[in-house]
């Protein structure tokens, strides 16, 4: 069974939305709800100084705290290491959202229930990448198998000592930054 | 304000949760320890505890979405023995019966409390766990989320606890004083309860926000919006002057006149606890702030 995940490369992201749009898109989400977002940054001080673009998503962590905290057990792990919401026993008690500490959860409220990135599964099982990934117009995201180390995204992540945000966190995220 | 995914029906239910199971430790303990001069003490805390929590209970079912419309989902929430919620419905089930039929058995209402009174001690013991477990509970439900830094710290249950044991004396000496004005008097010697337990919470509270400074980041972002930043007015008039302080002083000095304090005086230092109850969990659901990532 892979182990999927995804290395961002913060130093390519133009700032552009494509991947936040095509996930709405993907997910017949209304323009208010996104899965995921990209954060502007300042980096440095005059005159070394410049903008950075951190897109965010869901990290589908090893040890996801939401899925620790769900009194439901609707947030679950598939084999593939993908975390996902069962929409059909979710509550919509929030629990999950205060947890989870990258604040990647969306209640939707026409629903009454907790959304999230997805990874695309649908696709991905059909021998495809992401939505988010696909669209990039610069390649921002790699997407593969974190246990083979052949893939791309193994050899990117070790290439360029990729890591997680937060990892001091200890929810052991799969989506890695390159950041310089 | 921060944006939080919760909001005014947990905080109500923080607060009723803790009322009613301290309300519920206060009867035990004066029909343990004193039944012959709290009896009224005794059975207002009775009366109060069952009430309080079932309606904090309706708050906490109010607050979900698709598990309030579709309510049969709500059989789902005992299914993650690793989540606080599934431990908190476990409780509140238990705790909630056991409260109503205390109150039954103490105050000898219906047949029910008449056969229940012979088992009166067993309720008492097995009431008094779900209740510190309860009280307990609301705190460690906030404590282990690690998605909030200022939360996630074993002093919140500590804190959660006191104020519940100082919220849940306040709901049964005001309740005793309406069942029976006369026994104001007695409630003197309740005072000192709101001594110690006021004492432990602005000890633990000044504790909370001390060590939350140098935590982390965080951590410190969210004490510092309680003293000083969008929230400190409310922290420092609600919860600390008029929730602690106040109260506090009214009570000491209510123990040292012991009985010769205007009865308006008495009920309203237990009016102010209240106050000061509700808004301490408030300011602290409020001024959670998630880690920074970026």
């Amino acid at each position: 069974m892979p182990r999927y995940g995804i290395a961002i490369d913060t130093t390519k992201c133009i700032g552009c939305q494509a991947c936040r749009v095509a996930c709405q898109n993907q997910n017949n989400l209304p323009v208010t709800e996104e899965f995921n977002r990209i954060v502007e940054r300042e980096r440095g001080t005059y005159p070394a100084f410049g903008k950075e673009f951190v897109p965010l998503q869901c990290n589908h962590c090893e040890n996801a705290p939401c899925q620790r905290v769900c009194p439901t057990g609707a947030t679950y792990t598939t084999e593939e290491g993908v975390v996902l919401v069962n929409p059909k026993t979710c509550v919509g008690c929030k629990y999950c959202v205060q947890a989870c500490p990258y604040r990647m959860r969306v209640m939707d409220h026409a629903k009454g229930i907790v959304e999230k990135c997805r990874l695309c599964v649908e696709l991905v099982r059909d021998g495809g990448t992401p939505a988010c990934v696909s669209t990039c117009p610069t390649q921002v995201r790699i997407f593969g198998d974190l246990d083979d180390p052949k893939s791309e995204i193994s050899r990117f992540i070790a290439e360029h000592r990729a890591q997680p945000l937060r990892p001091d966190l200890n929810t052991k995220p799969k989506i890695f930054y390159k950041r310089s | 304000m921060l944006e939080s995914a919760w909001g005014w029906y947990i905080i109500a239910y923080l607060f009723l949760a803790g009322a009613g199971a301290g309300a519920f430790i206060s009867a035990v303990a004066c029909d343990l320890l004193a039944p012959d001069w709290s009896k009224s003490l005794a059975r207002a805390g009775s009366l109060a505890s069952g009430p309080l929590v079932a309606i904090g209970t309706a708050c906490l079912v109010l607050d979900l979405e698709a598990g309030l419309w579709e309510p049969w989902r709500q059989i789902y929430l005992v299914a993650n023995s690793s989540s606080m919620i599934t431990w908190g419905v476990v409780i509140l089930s238990g705790f909630i019966p056991i409260a109503f039929v205390y109150a039954a058995a103490l105050n000898e209402i219906t047949i029910v409390g008449k056969i229940a009174k012979k088992y009166l001690i067993y309720l008492e013991i097995v009431g008094a766990v779900l209740a510190v477990a309860t009280a307990g509970y609301t705190g460690v439900l906030i404590a282990v989320v690690n998605g909030v830094p200022f939360w996630n710290t074993p002093l919140m249950p500590v804190l959660f606890m006191a104020s519940a044991m100082s919220t849940g004396l306040a709901v049964a000496m005001i309740g005793a004083a309406i069942i029976d004005i006369s026994t104001i008097r007695t409630l003197s010697n309740f005072a000192l309860g709101h001594v110690i337990f006021l004492a432990v919470e602005g000890l633990v509270l000044g504790l909370l926000i001390f060590m939350s400074l140098t935590k982390s980041v965080e951590a410190a972002d969210s004490a510092k919006m309680l003293i000083s930043g969008a929230l400190s007015p409310y922290f420092w008039i609600l919860v600390v002057i008029v929730g602690l302080l106040v109260p506090f002083v009214m009570s000491i000095v209510e123990y040292h006149e012991y009985g010769e304090m205007p009865k308006i005086l008495v009920v309203g230092a237990d009016l102010l606890v209240l106050i000061g109850g509700m808004s301490l969990r408030a300011v602290i659901i409020f001024s959670g702030t998630p880690p920074h990532i970026v």
